[in-house]
């Protein structure tokens, strides 16, 4: 088990940046996401963890030690691939035990080890068994028994659920996590899904064009988005964006109307913002009331426990999360209403969180 | 078709003699244009060449064509030329299959890796399979020619050769000049084959082989080869096949000489039906042949099923 520290590392491949200057600390047992959309650099940072990629400036280090020169099998890391990588001539046993014959361990201590990692995963039935005789879940268990009967120092995880279906994931990532709890490593996950994040990880780190843009607690990450790429990347419904300008303590969108800021916001008058509210905590009120906005139901979707409905206000397709089923109708109006204390305001043109 | 008759007809079956007929008839007629075709291009020559190794055919002689029965195979038992030409074989298909199977396997490496030009590379290295065979096997005999090829003046200069002489005049090395030529001209299909397999192999198999704490001899041993395993069965038998029946290099380069030192038996074959005529007796050794290689083939298939299925 070892803390893992980044510092001011980048990347480029040829004349392509993928990455630039990412400082980055993880502490011992620590279970971070790195999380992001596709080509946001996330893989190729866990890979040069892992030592696949090359550094192309800065520095990593796994317990202190500097391994930016350091070949990946003696960076003492396993990794979890996405499409599993399991050799497919080999059994359950021998997949798992591959790596630590090659380290010439003792028989009997091999054994020992793969037995254990089989108990905590339930492959105990398997171990026999050829790759392409399991089912998706059973190979993603593999996998990971895998990577921990070598007891290393650190655990990266490359999209590991991606390729299970949606009920299979729900279940893994419990599991991935009961394991974390029990083997307490140090473990690096990265994944395109913010669900995962938010269900996973100790600390998330969001990643956005090969730049860190926030890390923090996942509730954090939630409450307060440090910028516009964050509040819309993490939550899903995604949140809804109004553009307008600051006058006198509210934010005027072009239509005229007005929302009131949250108190203690200090913004520049005549600034250009972008407001930011989550589909849940737009108010739906029985009647019109001073503040509260009027809007034509578009859409509604119910998902079972709650129902999205998708009202046009100010020129945008406004999403809104209920619990009341009954709330909205296609076609008929709604009232709603925008609280001050809810609301996410963002400085138009640096992106980034005002107050 | 055995289903379509296994379907018994409902008990009490009103249907005419002539519908029942008709009825079994119809899956042949579909099929019968397809199995007229095969009989006629496949099985009527086949049939005729087999028939011919048990009559006498000679074209210079008007009044062959009667039944000899096993009379060429006695013959045959007791030809020492074509004793000769069955060990010539073996040495110029094994030594042919082996050196064309490792260079083409190490070209296939080389290309698999990626470096600037490859797609050019690529091209290149596959050229010698466009080559007609009989216009390689031109070009390697004036090779080998002290007169105009280089290759005997490069092997004095290595000290590999006393002075600059043809090797395929001298009957104990002769053959390696066709193994050469041959060896050129098939390493590209060893080298096609597997490349082809080795794109087949996904790449995180070797970055988890990496973590896992494989060297690079270790990761060809344990994914490489077990992945390359039965593209290199089949092709090494298609490939064996292949040049035991190929005799084109040898008919142009030294026609089976020098003393029947180059001889093989698809040459030897050749030399009885076109140069002496003997169609009867030619046919014969090519029953034999085909008898060797259809064992042979039956041999690796099995040897392919059990691999399998040890799997």
């Amino acid at each position: 088990m070892a803390s893992i520290t980044i510092q001011s590392v980048s990347k480029s491949f040829g004349a392509v940046s993928v990455l630039r200057d990412i400082d980055l600390s993880i502490a011992d047992g620590e279970f971070v996401v790195l999380v992001g959309p596709s080509g946001c650099g996330k893989s190729t940072l866990l890979r040069m963890i892992a030592g696949l990629e090359d550094i192309t400036g800065g520095e990593i280090r796994i317990d202190g030690r500097r391994v930016n020169e350091v070949a990946p099998k003696d960076r003492d890391i396993a990794m979890v691939f996405q499409s599993y990588a399991l050799y497919p001539h080999m059994s359950v046993a021998d997949n798992m035990s591959y790596s630590l014959r090659l380290r010439k361990t003792a028989k009997e201590r091999i054994a020992e080890a793969v037995r254990a990692a089989a108990g905590k995963l339930g492959l105990d039935p398997l171990l026999e068994r050829r790759p392409r005789a399991l089912s998706g879940g059973q190979r993603q268990r593999v996998a990971m028994g895998r990577a921990i009967v070598r007891h290393p120092k650190a655990f990266l995880f490359d999209e590991p659920l991606s390729n299970l279906d949606a009920r299979l994931r729900e279940q893994m990532r419990a599991e991935i996590k009961r394991l974390h709890k029990a083997i307490g490593a140090t473990s690096v996950y990265v994944t395109h899904d913010q669900i995962e994040a938010m269900t996973l990880a100790d600390r998330i780190v969001a990643m956005h064009g090969g730049i860190i843009q926030q890390v923090g607690d996942p509730l954090d990450l939630y409450d307060r988005p440090a910028n516009l790429f964050v509040a819309g990347f993490i939550g899903s419904p995604a949140m809804n964006f109004i553009d307008g300008a600051c006058r006198g303590g509210a934010v005027e969108p072009h239509d005229g109307s007005r929302i009131p800021l949250p108190a203690g916001l200090k913004a520049a008058e005549g600034q250009a913002v972008t407001v930011g509210v989550r589909p849940e905590h737009v108010r739906i009120v029985g009647a019109a009331e001073p503040g509260s906005h009027t809007a034509r139901v578009d859409l509604v979707e119910p998902t079972g426990f709650g129902t999205i409905v998708h009202v046009r206000l100010l020129g945008e397709d406004l999403k809104i999360y209920t619990l009341d089923r009954a709330a909205a109708r296609v076609g008929g109006p709604l009232h709603i209403m925008l609280d001050g204390e809810r609301l996410h305001v963002f400085d138009r043109e640096t992106t980034q969180r005002l107050g | 078709m055995t289903l379509y008759n296994s379907v018994a007809p409902p008990a009490g079956d009103r249907r005419t003699a002539m519908q029942k007929i008709a009825a079994a008839l119809e899956p042949w007629l579909y099929s019968a244009p397809v199995l007229i075709l095969i009989v006629a291009i496949m099985l009527v020559p086949l049939a005729l060449g087999v028939s011919y190794a048990f009559r006498d055919i000679r074209l210079l002689n008007p009044f062959s064509g009667g039944f000899v029965g096993l009379a060429h195979f006695r013959e045959l038992a007791a030809d020492s030329a074509f004793r000769g030409a069955l060990v010539n074989t073996l040495w110029w298909t094994f030594s042919s299959v082996i050196l064309q199977f490792l260079f083409g396997l190490i070209l296939a490496l080389l290309l698999n890796r990626p470096f600037r030009g490859r797609a050019l590379a690529q091209a290149l290295c596959f050229l010698p399979w466009a080559v007609p065979s009989f216009l390689s096997g031109l070009d390697w005999a004036w090779m080998f020619n002290p007169v105009v090829g280089p290759i005997p003046h490069w092997l004095t200069a290595l000290g590999l050769m006393a002075e600059p002489s043809n090797i395929l005049a001298d009957p104990d090395v002769a053959m390696w000049g066709p193994i050469a030529a041959n060896v050129w001209w098939g390493i590209p299909f060893f080298a096609i084959t597997m490349l082809a397999a080795l794109q087949a192999i996904p790449k995180d198999l070797y970055e988890a082989a990496e973590i896992d704490g494989a060297g690079p001899v270790e990761r060809f041993r344990s994914i490489t080869v077990p992945f390359l395993a039965p593209t290199m069965a089949i092709s090494i038998l298609l490939r064996t096949v292949w040049i035991a029946n190929f005799a084109d290099l040898i008919i142009v380069m030294t026609n089976g000489g020098p003393a029947d030192r180059t001889q093989i038996v698809a040459s030897y074959i050749f030399t009885q039906a076109f140069r002496r005529l003997d169609f009867g007796y030619a046919s014969a050794i090519a029953l034999v042949l085909l008898v060797l290689l259809l064992a042979y083939s039956m041999l690796i298939v099995a040897l392919r099923q059990t691999m399998m299925s040890r799997q």
